[in-house]
C-alpha cells in the first residue's frame, strides 16, 4: 500500500478521479462537462502518443548522443541555432506531445537553449497556415512566422544562459 | 487523414527498418516506447482534467467579451493572460482567433494570444516539469510571456 501511494501514476489518477468527482458533487452538468472533454482528448491524441513513443524509442537506441552533440549540443553554433530555429515550425502535434520527445534530446545532449528554441519555433506551425491565413490573413501569418523565428533564437540566447547557472532546481 | 495517423503510418514504418536491420536493439527501443507511453499517460490524464475543468467554468463567449473592446498595451496582457489560461487545441487557436477579430480584438492581441495559447498553458505545467526539470518550465515561461508582449506590441504597430 505504501508503495502503490509513492507510485507517480496512482498520485496522478487518484488526483484526477478526486477532481472529477468533487465537480460531479458540486454541479452534474459541469462534471459531465469535464469529463467529457477528458475523454474526448485522450482518444484525440492517443494515435500521436502512441507514434511519438515508438520515435522515442527508437531514438534511444539509434541516435547516438555524438549526432545531437554536434547538431544541438555546446559546439553547434550557427548550424544548430539555424536548425532549432527554423526545422520545428514544421512539426505539427500539440505541447504535450513534444516535451517527452524534448527531454530524450536533452539527455542525449542537447543545449538548454536549443530546447527551448525547439519549443518556441514549433509554436510557428506551419501546418495550420491555411487555418491561419483564412481566420487572420496572409500579412499577420507571414510577419507572425517572421517573429517566430528571431523570437526563438533570443529563448535560446536566454535559456541558455539560464541553463549554465550551477543551481539545479529539478 | 489525420495529422497522428499519418505519424502513426511512419512510426510502423521505422519500426520495420529497425526491426529487419537489428532485431535485438528493435526489442530495446520498444522496452523504451512502453516506459514514455506508461510514464506520459497518467500525467496526461491529470493535464485532460485540468483543460475539463477550464471548459467547464469558462465560456469562448467570455474571453471575447473580455478581449474584444480592450486594445493597446492591457488588451495585449490581457489576451497574453488569457492564452495561459484557456484550453485550445493549437488547431482550435486560429478560427478563435479569428472569431475574437471579429469582435474587435486588435492584432497585437491576436497575436499575444496566438503566442501564450500554444506555448503556455498552465495546464500543461506539470507535464513540462515532469520532464524538463521545474528551473527550465519556470524560466522558459516567464521569458515566453515577456518576450511575446514585446513582439505582439511590434506586431500590432506593423500591421495597423
Amino acid at each position: 500500500m505504501k508503495h502503490l501511494l509513492k507510485n507517480n501514476a496512482f498520485q496522478y489518477l487518484s488526483l484526477s478521479a478526486l477532481i472529477i468527482l468533487t465537480v460531479y458533487g458540486l454541479n452534474a452538468e459541469k462534471g459531465m462537462i469535464v469529463t467529457i472533454t477528458v475523454y474526448l482528448t485522450f482518444f484525440e491524441i492517443l494515435d500521436i502518443m502512441i507514434a511519438v513513443s515508438i520515435f522515442i524509442g527508437l531514438f534511444q537506441v539509434w541516435v547516438k548522443p555524438a549526432t545531437i552533440e554536434r547538431w544541438l549540443g555546446k559546439g553547434s553554433g550557427v548550424k544548430g541555432f539555424a536548425f532549432v530555429c527554423t526545422f520545428p515550425i514544421f512539426m505539427g502535434g500539440s505541447l504535450f506531445t513534444i516535451f517527452p520527445l524534448l527531454k530524450t534530446l536533452r539527455e542525449k545532449g542537447a543545449r538548454t537553449g536549443a530546447i527551448a528554441s525547439f519549443i518556441t519555433a514549433w509554436g510557428g506551425k506551419a501546418p495550420l497556415l491555411p487555418l491561419e491565413t483564412k481566420f487572420l490573413g496572409w500579412p499577420f501569418a507571414l510577419v507572425r512566422l517572421g517573429f517566430v523565428v528571431i523570437f526563438a533564437f533570443i529563448m535560446g540566447l536566454l535559456m541558455d544562459w539560464v541553463g549554465e547557472k550551477p543551481t539545479k532546481l529539478a | 487523414m489525420r495529422a497522428g495517423h499519418i505519424y502513426l503510418a511512419i512510426a510502423v514504418v521505422l519500426l520495420g527498418i529497425s526491426f529487419f536491420k537489428e532485431r535485438q536493439k528493435t526489442k530495446e527501443a520498444l522496452k523504451a516506447t512502453l516506459k514514455i507511453f506508461y510514464t506520459i499517460i497518467p500525467v496526461l490524464v491529470f493535464v485532460f482534467v485540468l483543460m475539463g475543468l477550464i471548459q467547464a467554468y469558462v465560456s469562448r463567449e467570455t474571453i471575447a467579451s473580455i478581449l474584444g473592446q480592450k486594445s493597446g498595451i492591457l488588451g495585449i496582457l490581457y489576451a497574453e493572460i488569457v492564452g495561459c489560461i484557456a484550453l485550445f487545441m493549437p488547431p482550435a487557436v486560429f478560427p478563435f482567433s479569428g472569431y475574437l477579430h471579429d469582435n474587435g480584438a486588435s492584432y497585437g492581441s491576436i497575436a499575444a494570444f496566438v503566442f501564450t495559447a500554444i506555448l503556455i498553458g498552465i495546464t500543461t505545467l506539470p507535464l513540462e516539469i515532469k520532464f524538463l526539470g521545474k528551473r527550465f518550465t519556470i524560466a522558459r515561461n516567464i521569458f515566453t510571456f515577456v518576450l511575446a508582449f514585446f513582439i505582439a506590441l511590434l506586431m500590432e504597430v506593423i500591421l495597423t
